[in-house]
């Protein structure tokens, strides 16, 4: 194990360090770490199989952060537990390809490989922290004996060099090292906890770390020092991170690529400027839309997007988001639109994407188109 | 200004724990004013939803009085105290937990009206029920009277909690995190639609929140008080709270919030906190609460005494010894003096 001091880059295929980041985001020659093609993942449910993923592509480079953003139900947290194989057992991948690439510059296809061999992937390659409401901490074993058994099962063994790279990380995220790897995870407030589960998943120097809701249900100020500890982390450290969060304000915060979810496809995928900046999915326009600013001596009008959700049981035909959408035409009902490249990596299925604009008078009057109910 | 109609006065609760006794709130004094907003933000624990229970008669407080219409809560005789329970209503956080998951939505709806007697009979009951899907923007309410919570989204949820308050034509609503648990675009719409109550029928609102952008929007024609530990630390205008807070720790809170806005929020000016541990109620600091995590932190006055709220500017409300000494020249009492008061 190497000190997280000593290793600011990745070593590509010959050994070389190459840095995989500069000062505005990854390295444009950065190699894809992960590439997902197709991607179907579906539920058990009393009434048949519920698609929760729905053909997701994407591609992510070594160093990027990305941020996976979409309302509630939309699949983000299924396709980040998909990526890590971790998916409850009424759910299936029903089609797709997922390949990783490893530090070391080999190629892995990562659904097929068998356990033995995700094994020694896991921790090592990439980690996950949870959902911060549900910690994946268990509040009865010492926050010591969780570094430690996590790295002996991983193949280390030297618990003196385990506690040295604990107690390191711990500092890293802001924490009293030694009073918090002594305590027991009900000793901590749930900030802190959550700055401890990043510590853990960075113990054996994933080069991917997925963090899933990494400040939802915490404090404000807590949310702060955590979108600080993991910009200082990835400063100070080189790896890559897909987060999945609703709030897009921490897309905003730290992502260099922003992917919009909706009823389990991906609907926008872009550099984080031009998303914000200059969306191009009906969707996403209506999420900004609707976030409340802080900043600013004026009273800003928010508009909603009309109606809700899909239930996933029941998809729109053709776009599925178009019984809410301001700018559907006969074509958005019939034909679900594929997602086209319209600017260097901006990605969008929609088919009027020329047409939108972050305007928000459009919103005002649209009737909700009434979604028929699936035979079953 | 004419008479509020509630009136929160040193409202203080203590509740006894395992680890010794807390205070959750401490010498709390607010007014509502009809169709007023007042929002209620702090963090976790630092006692929003003790305020609420207590304004909503549903808990006593230890001291201090909340008065409603200028009568004391405590004071009403049973008929009083029903009506009491009808002009004022809560929406909770959780729309799970508030609605019985094996009534109709015209079931939840039609069951107040119908025990209190403001629908006679069914029909009538019905109609009334449809009324009030409207009102929360549930349409067509045919659609919904004969739906279970279960078929519901969290939103369209959430909005039967508003209607369900609205059914007994509340003068009051104490909304506690009634946005908290939806999404975004929910959210907003959510927000529109309390604020149509509030605009179009003139209902006043207590409005609990963790989140200082949904203040902004929500109660920005209103007052914002900011609660920390249990204590009241501002309170003003919100317009101007937020656009300018005062309070130390007001001022972290909104320099914390990261926004939708990638160039904004990542040239945002922060201010660095002394330290992130929240204090425990059961051992609060000495001096004033907020002192161990504050960047203006002055030895000698502020780990000495609580700093009391006091007006710093006209309507601008500040419990914090610095802030206090700039903007009014003074403190208005010497810790020396204090002490011995306290004492
Ligand atoms: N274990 C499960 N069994 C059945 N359905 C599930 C399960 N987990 C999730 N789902 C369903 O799959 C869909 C996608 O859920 P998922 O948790 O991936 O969404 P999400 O985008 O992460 O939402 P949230 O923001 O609420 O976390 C939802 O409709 C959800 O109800
Ligand atoms: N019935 C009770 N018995 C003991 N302690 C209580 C009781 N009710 C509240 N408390 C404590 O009082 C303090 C304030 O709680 P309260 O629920 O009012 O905070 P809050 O500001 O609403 O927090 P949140 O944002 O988490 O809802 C907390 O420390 C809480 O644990
Ligand atoms: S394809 Fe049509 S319905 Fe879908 S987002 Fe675009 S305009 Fe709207
Ligand atoms: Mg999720
Ligand atoms: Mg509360």
């Amino acid at each position: 194990m190497t000190s997280t001091d000593e290793r600011p880059t990745t070593p590509n295929a010959q050994g070389d360090p190459v840095p995989t980041r500069d000062a505005t985001g990854p390295r444009p020659d950065a190699p894809v770490v992960l590439r997902v093609e197709d991607l179907w993942v579906e539920y058990r449910t009393e009434r048949g199989w519920m698609q929760a993923v729905r053909g997701v592509d994407l591609e992510i480079r070594a160093g990027e952060a990305v941020a996976l953003i979409g309302e509630s139900g939309s699949g983000k947290s299924t396709l980040g537990f998909a990526l890590q194989r971790m998916l409850v057992r009424s759910a299936r991948v029903a089609r797709g390809k997922v390949t990783y690439r490893t530090r070391d510059g080999k190629t892995v296809d990562l659904l097929n490989v068998d356990d033995k061999q995700f094994r020694q992937l896991r921790w090592r390659e990439f980690s996950m922290v949870f959902q911060a409401a549900q910690n994946s901490l268990n509040p009865v074993i010492k926050v010591s004996d969780t570094f430690q058994e996590t790295a002996r099962a991983h193949g280390e063994h030297n618990k003196g060099r385990i506690q040295e790279k604990a107690l390191e990380l711990l500092r890293k995220v802001q924490l009293d090292g030694d009073r918090v790897y002594n305590a027991y995870p009900h000793e901590l407030s749930g900030g802190m906890r959550q700055r401890v589960s990043i510590a853990l998943s960075l113990l054996l120097d994933p080069q991917l770390i997925i963090l899933d809701e990494p400040t939802t249900a915490l404090d404000i100020i807590t949310q702060r020092a955590i979108i600080d500890v993991i910009r200082t982390l990835r400063d100070q450290l080189d790896f890559t991170m897909i987060f999945i969060s609703h709030d897009l304000s921490l897309a905003a915060e730290l992502a260099d690529k922003v992917v919009t979810m909706y009823a389990g496809e991906v609907v926008e995928d872009g550099p984080v400027r031009d998303v914000f900046y200059q969306p191009k999915h009906p969707y996403t326009v209506g999420l900004l839309n609707a976030v409340p600013p802080i900043t600013g001596e004026d009273f800003t009008p928010l508009t909603a997007i009309p109606g809700a959700t899909p239930n996933l049981l029941n998809i729109p035909s053709g776009c599925p988001f178009h019984p809410r959408c301001p700018y559907r035409t006969d074509i958005c009902s019939r034909q679900n639109p594929p997602l086209v490249e319209i600017a260097p990596a901006h990605y969008v299925a929609c088919h009027h994407h020329d047409q939108v604009t972050k305007e928000p008078e459009i919103w005002e009057h649209i009737e909700v188109e009434e979604v028929a109910e699936a035979a079953v | 200004m004419a008479e509020p109609l509630m009136a929160l006065q040193h409202l203080t609760r203590q509740f006894d724990t395992r680890r010794g006794k807390i205070t959750a709130v401490d010498d709390v004094s607010l007014a509502l004013h009809p169709a007023e907003i007042l929002c209620l933000v702090g963090e976790s624990g630092s006692g929003k939803t003790t305020v609420a229970r207590m304004a909503a008669g549903l808990l006593k407080p230890s001291a201090g009085t909340v008065e409603f219409e200028g009568k004391d809560l405590q004071k009403l005789s049973k008929d009083e105290f029903k009506e009491y329970r009808k002009a004022v209503q809560i929406v909770h956080q959780d729309p799970y937990a508030s609605l019985n998951p094996v009534h109709t939505v015209g079931e939840t709806l039609s069951a107040p009206l119908l025990h209190h007697k403001l629908a006679k009979g069914r029909r009538e009951a019905t109609r009334r029920v449809g009324e009030l899907l409207e009102l929360v923007d549930l349409r067509p309410a045919e659609n919904f009277i004969t739906k279970y919570p279960h078929q519901l989204s969290g939103g369209q949820r959430q909005r039967i909690s508003v209607a369900r308050a609205m059914a007994l034509n509340p003068r009051l609503i104490i909304a506690d995190e009634a946005v908290s648990m939806v999404d975004v675009s929910i959210r907003v719409s959510l927000l529109n639609t309390m604020l149509k109550l509030r605009n179009d029928l003139g209902v006043t609102f207590l409005f609990i929140t963790h989140d200082l952008a949904v203040v902004k929007y929500f109660g920005w024609e209103g007052h914002v008080g900011v609660m920390y530990v249990g204590k009241l630390i501002e309170y003003g205008p919100t317009p101007k709270v937020i656009g300018r807070p005062l309070q130390p720790y007001t001022r972290a809170l909104a320099a914390a919030i990261p926004e939708a806005d990638p160039d904004l929020t990542r040239s945002k000016e922060k201010l660095q906190l002394r330290s992130l541990d929240i204090p425990s109620l059961t051992n609060l600091p000495g001096g004033c609460v907020f002192h161990p995590r504050c960047p203006y932190f002055e030895e000698g006055l502020c780990d000495i005494t609580m700093p009391p709220l006091v007006e710093v500017a006209p309507d601008r409300h500040v419990a914090c010894h610095i802030v206090e000494r700039e903007l009014t020249g003074q403190i208005i009492a010497a810790p020396a003096t204090r002490q011995a008061a306290a004492d």
